[in-house]
């Protein structure tokens, strides 16, 4: 509908058409934790998030760092000053020009304490951030930081005038992406529509994008067969094999980035003894939790996933990955356990892959030694409990992340943020502080080999599985691609065929 | 002996025509009597363990080996079912006794004081009242956390005012009774003549109450679980059943087909009796919810 | 009468009152708040940031200011905003609950349509054989898990009548028959229970009617026995269930609740779900009151017709 005199010429001009301008109705169950980019971090939000903002790197499905809102970039010798030379002829969907202050801001506005941003702590190196004369944006680290340039891609920058000027962000977004935010339905839907002047020329190809909010997973997969919706996103293998032979539907695959994991506090018994946690991992078999829950469809996860090849450790090289109840049962009574171990397990209860794997986790240890009393959770009291440590363990999927950094050092240094499980191995410790500012690969390589292997068996984590991230689309929808991290950029570039 | 063989004759005799006269509380308590035995003898007639995986045998349809097929876990459904009636029954059970005892109990003591006491508790029961019963459920169960001991409280809790409101005119009617007035002029203590004269004249209306009562808690404890907040898992309830049931309608639709059939079955069992004890012990009430 | 009218309006404002202070208290109780669940559980977040973001939502206020602040706005007309649109709460419900009352109406019409004919049939055909069965059918009418009803009506569809329009939602300004159609299968869903109870209701009170004097005095001169059922004792008859209707708005919204959760359709009833989910305080708050409010109002109406249909009742 817009600007209707340019389009009926190119009609005419490009004839026959090859795909036609649309909004794409896509169908997911999760309604968004409002939409501030810097505070809003879950799954449901960056879904949505990720087409209407962007930030100066971004990822692609290869898992790449290429260039976003930087056209370009100069890391110094000692790695420590970093120069992003910006996009010209960018605006923000308000019709604000894009420029460094605008940068310079948002990475402000993530650091401030006051804004409480979840992921303040991965930019917690960087001591200044400015423009220079030609406009380009400066950023000095304290020290050498390997994944800098991957987490910029999770910081997205929002218009610095429009925050200052009273704007909310968690109720509204106003991003350079290829998506604006039109409506917001609570629980109902949101609507995307295109962003005309959208810097990348061509893109994007649909005239706009609709979540809608579909709890019922019956219905989301008969709107798929029935093409109400086009694009069920990032949906377990159950559902995928349910739809896959639909006439006219089409299943993509890829290898999730998110884990399954039981999380366990080392602070409280049974599992503040090692030994009893070593023995929850012979305890557990991943190959048959991959059956039950997945489907067949995940492998074994070790601390770092298989999709970042260049660091993990096969899991074969984990001695505790064998599934052994009998060695289990064994450590137990080295710890000192006569009885059963009776522990209560929190699952998450909004993700039913993670209420399924419990269960199959609960079966599991009942017969090697364990007694587990299984309590599924709303999200509320979920990250209530987790975030206060109150739990024995849990059982969860985490979502994951690009460079091992950043999922290890906050996770498992003595004090991290997001260390609830209040692990301290002193060894892991130095390991983690030496390979976060070394800027050699095959040191950094080693040390996480070490921390890999120290925390597979013995850690906080026990972690379990890397699933199959699956999409449905209609068979017309095309140009989508999957991306690991369960981003949804490929937005941009869908298209449906007439 | 002969008599009494020949009064049991009778009865049996008599028992068996009623019966005939009607066959709705015949099949009433046909399936009532069958989920009792279920719910009691669960772990002898149930061929699996309930909670037993082999994922091999999963999302299988009936067969001779699994009579009402397999779940997402290859658990045995029909062995699901009958230990879903259990936990069912216990908390559609224990809710109804809660609503009973507590609503029922304020009901008569709000018609046997009246005045201001009547007042004050038939306001609270209205506040209770003019919640939705699944949201006033969902609050509750939320505050306390899911566990089925909570949801038998919280579906207790809404069904209270229904049992005060229901048991106070009645006994209203009891309470301004000649017999009662007399027993009060002889001196008798106010509990003593609730519990000798008036609650033993409630007796059917609680009865039918409970019968009718039990049927729909049944299904509100069903929508609890298929909202994902009543029974837990991997505790067999039916109405989990059901909800987990539903993502494989298209692969296997056999465990919501059997699961959602029997809660049909048991809340018709309660209600076809609650209908058919109104029917015969007080004809007055039929007909009326 | 009049001094009863003002003690039940009296009733009506206490009730309310009582609502909004359990609701208040309720939702406070349920563990987690709305930063909590704002910031998720894979965040990394300091106390310092929680605390920031609890204040600037007002959440660091004592109960009791909290609640006399949202109870002035109340008075003033001001249900408050919700925490993650910021939009004003009484628009977001505006917004949501036509969708809720027309599956409520349309449920209510189904039952009066069909639930009276297959009432007076009943009573009709009353002791035959096919008086059972329809008996045994609208007792299993009753007893049917709506939501269960819901997913085999949109699976059976979808296997017969792949173009049947069974999900999805469209405002009905848009398009009408499209929204029509779409409203099909929710409201037999919601409405089949409260078909069979009207037709219970219709059917038992019809037997009483026909056993009244008036009906024989009609049979006596001459109606026949069609006339005599639909003309005189339906009649008499529709009290009972027109007040039964109070009740069955009441058991309405709770079955929507469920119903909007299966269908995917955006009425108050999801609104709610979703708000306690997310810890949403003050639409929980008005929701509910709303909610309570239209259940309570509209029993207090038909108490008052009733009163002036049948005076007897004023003396009760």
């Amino acid at each position: 509908m817009r600007k209707p005199v340019f389009l009926a010429a190119a009609a005419f001009a490009a004839v026959p058409l090859a795909v036609s301008a649309q909004t794409l109705e896509l169908a997911t169950d999760q309604s968004p934790a409002g939409l501030d980019p810097h505070v809003a971090t879950a799954f449901s939000t960056k879904l949505i998030n990720d087409s209407i903002y962007e930030g100066l790197t971004a990822i692609d499905s290869g898992l790449r760092v290429v260039p976003g809102l930087a056209e370009s970039w100069t890391v110094s010798d000692d790695q420590r000053t970093y120069v992003f030379k910006l996009r010209q002829g960018v605006a923000f969907h308000n019709g604000e020009a894009f420029d460094a202050a605008d940068v310079v801001f948002s990475i402000k506005r993530v650091l401030d304490e006051q804004t409480g941003s979840p992921i303040a702590s991965r930019f917690n190196l960087i001591t200044d951030v400015g423009a220079n004369d030609a406009g380009d944006v400066q950023i000095t680290l304290s020290d050498p930081f390997a994944p800098f340039l991957g987490q910029l891609a999770s910081l997205h920058i929002v218009p610095a005038d429009y925050v200052e000027g009273g704007g909310d962000l968690q109720r509204t977004a106003v991003g350079t992406g290829p998506f604006s935010f039109d409506e917001w339905v609570p629980d109902t839907s949101i609507l995307l529509t295109a962003n005309a002047g959208y810097w990348d020329d061509g893109l994007p190809k649909l005239d706009g994008v609709k979540f809608n909010i579909v709890p019922e997973a019956t219905t989301r997969q008969v709107g798929l067969s029935t093409n109400v919706y086009q694009l069920l996103p990032n949906i377990d293998a159950s559902i995928a094999l349910s739809v896959q032979d639909q006439p006219d539907v089409k299943v993509l695959k890829a290898m999730d980035l998110s884990y399954s994991l039981v999380g366990m506090n080392t602070t409280v018994p049974p599992f503040d003894d090692p030994k009893v946690r070593e023995a929850l991992n012979y305890a557990i078999d991943r190959n048959a939790i991959a059956q039950a829950a997945y489907f067949g469809e995940a492998v074994p996860a070790g601390p770092v996933s298989p999709a970042l090849v260049e660091w993990a450790v096969p899991t074969e090289q984990f001695g505790c990955y064998a599934h052994d109840p009998e060695k289990a049962k064994a450590l137990l009574a080295e710890a000192g356990h006569t009885e059963p171990v009776s522990f209560t397990l929190k699952a998450l209860g909004s993700l039913q892959l993670v209420v399924d794997i419990s269960q199959v986790v609960q079966a599991q240890l009942n017969q090697a030694g364990f007694d587990v009393d299984l309590d599924v959770q709303e999200l509320g009291v979920f990250v209530q409990d987790w975030k206060a440590s109150n739990f024995q363990a849990f059982a969860s999927l985490n979502g994951g992340n690009v460079d091992p950094d950043g999922y290890f050092y906050r996770t498992f240094r003595t004090g991290g943020s997001t260390n609830v499980f209040k692990y301290t191995n002193a060894e892991v410790d130095s390991w983690l502080d030496t390979a976060r500012i070394s800027g050699d690969a095959a040191e950094r390589k080693s040390l996480y080999d070490n921390v890999q292997n120290t925390l597979a068996c013995q850690g906080p984590i026990a972690h379990l599985n890397y699933g199959t991230l699956f999409t449905a689309t209609r068979s017309d929808v095309e140009g989508y691609e999957l991306v690991a991290d369960r981003s949804l950029r490929y937005l941009r570039q869908t298209a449906v065929a007439q | 002996m002969t008599t009494a063989a020949t009064n049991l004759q009778a009865t049996r005799s008599s028992n068996w025509r009623l019966l005939k006269r009607h066959p709705l509380l015949a099949i009433g308590l046909i399936l009532v009597g069958t989920q009792l035995i279920f719910a009691f003898f669960a772990p002898l007639l149930s061929p699996y363990d309930p909670v037993g995986q082999d994922i091999v045998a999963r999302l299988q349809g009936p067969s001779g080996a699994h009579w009402l097929g397999t779940d997402k876990f290859g658990r045995d459904v029909f062995s699901r079912i009958i230990f879903g009636y259990r936990s069912s029954l216990i908390v559609s059970g224990l809710s109804v006794l809660i609503a009973l005892l507590i609503g029922g109990w304020l009901g008569v003591i709000a018609a046997y004081y009246q005045g201001v006491a009547d007042r004050i508790i038939m306001r609270l029961m209205d506040i209770l009242f003019a919640f939705p019963i699944i949201l006033l459920a969902i609050g509750i169960i939320a505050v306390l956390g899911p566990r089925q001991g909570t949801t038998a409280v919280a579906i207790g809790i809404v069904y209270m005012p229904i049992f005060a409101r229901l048991l106070r005119g009645p006994a209203l009617v009891i309470a301004e009774s000649e017999y009662v007035r007399a027993a009060k002029a002889i001196g008798l203590g106010d509990l003593a003549i609730i519990f000798r004269h008036v609650i033993p004249n409630l007796t059917s209306v609680i009865l039918v109450q409970a019968s009718l009562s039990l049927s729909t808690a049944i299904l509100v404890e069903a929508s609890l679980s298929f909202l994902g907040i009543g029974t837990q898992p991997p505790t067999p309830s039916l109405g989990l059943m059901l909800s987990e049931g539903r993502s494989f309608l298209t692969l296997s639709p056999w465990t919501s087909i059997f699961s959602g059939l029997a809660i049909l079955f048991a809340s018709l069992g309660f209600n076809l009796l609650g209908d058919a004890l109104r029917d015969t012990l007080d004809p007055r009430l039929r007909g009326e919810r | 009468m009049g001094r009863l009218l003002g003690t039940r309006s009296a009733d009506l404002v206490v009730v309310l009152f009582g609502v909004s202070i359990i609701t208040f208290l309720m939702i406070r109780l349920i563990p987690g708040d709305a930063v909590e669940i704002m910031l998720g559980a894979n965040s990394e977040v300091t106390e310092e940031a929680v605390a920031a973001l609890r204040h600037r939502l007002g959440l660091d206020q004592p109960l009791i200011s909290q609640y006399l602040f949202w109870l002035g706005g109340v008075f003033r007309g001001d249900l408050g905003q919700s925490v993650w649109t910021g939009a004003p709460v009484g628009g977001e419900i505006l917004g949501r609950i036509g969708v809720t009352i027309e599956l409520t109406v349309l449920s209510l019409g189904m039952a009066i349509i069909v639930g009276f004919p297959a009432g007076c049939m009943m009573a009709y055909i009353r002791g035959t054989i096919g008086d059972y069965v329809i008996r045994l059918a609208t007792i299993i009418g009753v007893t049917i898990p709506s939501f269960w009803l819901g997913i085999v009506l949109i699976f059976v569809f979808f296997k017969l009548a792949p173009s049947f329009p069974s999900i999805g939602y469209v405002p009905f300004r848009e398009d009408p028959l499209g929204n029509l159609a779409r409203m099909i299968l929710p409201t037999v869903a919601l409405g089949l229970p409260i078909v069979a109870s009207v037709s219970r209701i219709v059917r038992s009170t019809m037997l009483d009617a026909l056993n009244q004097d008036y009906i024989r005095t009609a049979r006596a001169k001459g109606l026949t026995e069609v006339g005599v059922v639909f003309g005189h004792a339906l009649r008499n008859a529709a009290i009972p269930a027109v007040t039964n209707i109070g009740i069955m708005a009441g058991y309405l919204f709770g079955g929507a609740i469920v119903v909007e959760q299966v269908f995917a359709l955006p009425g108050l009833g999801r609104l709610i779900l979703g708000a306690i989910a997310e810890r949403n305080y003050p639409l929980i708050q008005a929701a509910i009151l709303v909610v309570t409010g239209g259940f309570v109002i509209i029993n207090f109406l038909i108490d008052v017709l009733y009163m002036i249909i049948d005076p007897r009742v004023s003396q009760r």
